[in-house]
């Protein structure tokens, strides 16, 4: 049974704007997933659906074969997001505080609460900022912390949107190492991007977005060679191989 | 943000850092009352002596204090000079300026000295208590009270000192952008407040909006774990010593 499964997802908007249309995609239990796309895709749009933050005009999302609407909360303890601007994920004046923020929602018991921010904040490495204001983090810490803040709720699913956007060499480095590391540890990923060259080679399979629809979807080495017909780079230059896409060393 | 050390939490390992936040309260509330009640001279020498203290305990920057206290240094003397040329009574003996009056100038004086006593209470305060701790505590102290939703105002008071850095830097940013686009050249000023006034507006509720959704994805809800309060030993004596003070002061 797929962990996360949709099935005609579409989404209108008020104004008219058709966000996303038919989408239906089955994610696996551990798989690691790229999404790419051009900008107004619909990916973003797409990533709040799976953990119900919008509600589909026609369609449905499954989380573990159950619908979403029966449980919401539950679906988005399982389903963590990382939003693609860290700023505006951060809610606490504290780093710890802000990682408590989730398990508090839960209503854990304190000290549980305070066990969980610790094994999050260690998890990332963020351990020795705890008492720091978020504010005053770097681009690459305020995205790790983004990720210990979803790691507290203990999701079995993570979504990163755009994790790389305006993070420099270090910054990128080290958030996907973090991923990495979150996928071996048993963790499904789900990962939106445009800058394939950055993390393809980790990926087990790559879907393509393009213009709300689901256009592509496939082993890496199979899709990448269309990329270019929907904006999004094809990174290989001639005889390279996909395992070579990854900033890690 | 400008860099003020006035009114900001400094991070610290002190007993006043780690004391319990609800009698942290209830001590600034008992210092405030003395200093307001406070009428002889020992009175200001006690309380000044247990502020000094307690910035001592606490290890906050005097210096950096001191600097920022200026601009209440100039409150603080404007106060004394209109009250002793204001208040009537016999001039001071032997001195020059005769409109000046020995009973204004004690006015003026005493007035000064509960000013100090409360600014330098609050910096105490304020600099060895997070605003977790404050929020909290403004949620335990309002918890008893039917249909207030402690949780909400709580939460409200939180995000709103998140918020406001954001939407400063926001602001400054702005002003950046457009006066390299030469907004200056404008000679309306009502037009350069449009330009200002609502692209900030849009942007912090779009803002606020990605917040509810972050916060909505995080699983928000007002059902949520309680602080938990520790008061120790130490925590008790301090107030005990607030209270000393505060019945010395108006008995
Ligand atoms: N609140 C909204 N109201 C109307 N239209 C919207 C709204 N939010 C998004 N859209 C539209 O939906 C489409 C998909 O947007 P989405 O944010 O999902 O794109 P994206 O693939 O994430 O792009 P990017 O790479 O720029 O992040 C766009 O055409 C966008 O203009
Ligand atoms: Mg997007």
């Amino acid at each position: 049974m797929p962990i996360v499964e949709t099935e005609n997802l579409t989404h209108i908007f008020p104004d008219g704007t058709i966000a996303i249309q038919d989408i239906s995609l089955k994610i696996n239990k551990g798989e690691f997933v790229v999404i790419a796309g051009a900008n107004g895709s619909g990916k973003t749009v797409f990533a709040r659906h799976l953990n119900g933050l919008l509600k589909p005009t026609k369609g449905s999302v499954l989380i573990d074969g159950k619908p979403i609407t029966e449980n919401i909360i539950e679906a988005r303890r399982k389903v963590g997001l990382v939003f693609q601007n860290p700023d505006s994920q951060i809610v606490g004046q504290t780093v710890a505080e802000d990682v408590a923020f989730g398990p508090e929602n839960l209503n854990l018991p304190a000290n549980q609460v305070k066990a969980v921010v610790k094994e999050s904040l260690e998890a990332v490495g963020l351990s020795r900022f705890s008492t720091r204001s978020p504010h005053t983090l770097s681009g690459g810490e305020k995205r790790k912390l983004a990720i210990a803040g979803i790691l507290a709720m203990k999701p079995k699913v993570i979504i990163f949107d755009e994790p790389f956007t305006g993070l420099d060499y270090p910054g990128v480095v080290q958030v996907l190492k973090q991923i990495v590391k979150l996928h071996n540890m048993g963790h499904t990923i789900l990962l939106i991007t445009h800058e394939l060259e950055k993390v393809l080679a980790h990926a087990d399979r790559l879907v393509i977005m393009h213009k709300g629809k689901l256009v592509e979807d496939g082993k890496p080495e199979d899709v990448i060679y269309h990329s270019e017909n929907y904006g999004v780079r094809m990174p290989l230059n001639d005889g390279q191989k996909v395992a070579t896409l990854t900033w890690l060393k | 943000m400008a860099e003020i050390t006035f009114f900001h939490y400094i991070h610290k390992d002190t007993v006043l850092h780690r004391m319990d936040g609800r009698l942290k309260l209830i001590c600034l509330l008992l210092l405030s009352l003395s200093a307001s009640f406070a009428s002889k001279l020992e009175h200001y020498l006690v309380l000044l002596f247990v502020v000094i203290f307690a910035l001592l305990i606490a290890k906050l920057p005097i210096k950096a204090l001191l600097k920022d206290i200026k601009f209440f240094g100039i409150i603080i003397l404007i106060v004394i000079v209109v009250d002793a040329f204001n208040i009537p009574g016999d001039p001071i003996p032997y001195f020059p300026v005769t409109s000046i009056s020995t009973k204004g100038l004690i006015t003026g004086l005493r007035f000064a000295g509960r000013l100090t006593i409360i600014i330098l209470v609050c910096a105490v305060i304020t600099g060895t208590t997070s605003l977790m701790t404050l929020r909290n505590v403004v949620e335990w102290f309002l918890r008893p009270i039917p249909f207030v939703p402690e949780v909400r105002i709580a939460t409200m008071i939180s995000l709103t000192f998140t918020l406001i850095p954001v939407i400063f830097d926001n602001l400054a940013e702005m002003m950046y952008a457009q006066k390299a686009r030469c907004v200056e050249l404008r000679k309306n000023p009502i037009e350069r407040i449009n330009f200002i006034v609502f692209p900030l507006l849009s942007q912090t509720l779009r803002k606020a909006d990605e917040i509810v959704y972050a916060m909505e994805a995080r699983c928000y809800s007002e059902v949520r774990t309680r602080a938990v309060f520790k008061t120790n030993k130490i925590d008790w004596l301090l107030l005990a010593i607030c209270i000393s003070v505060f019945l010395f002061v108006i008995l």
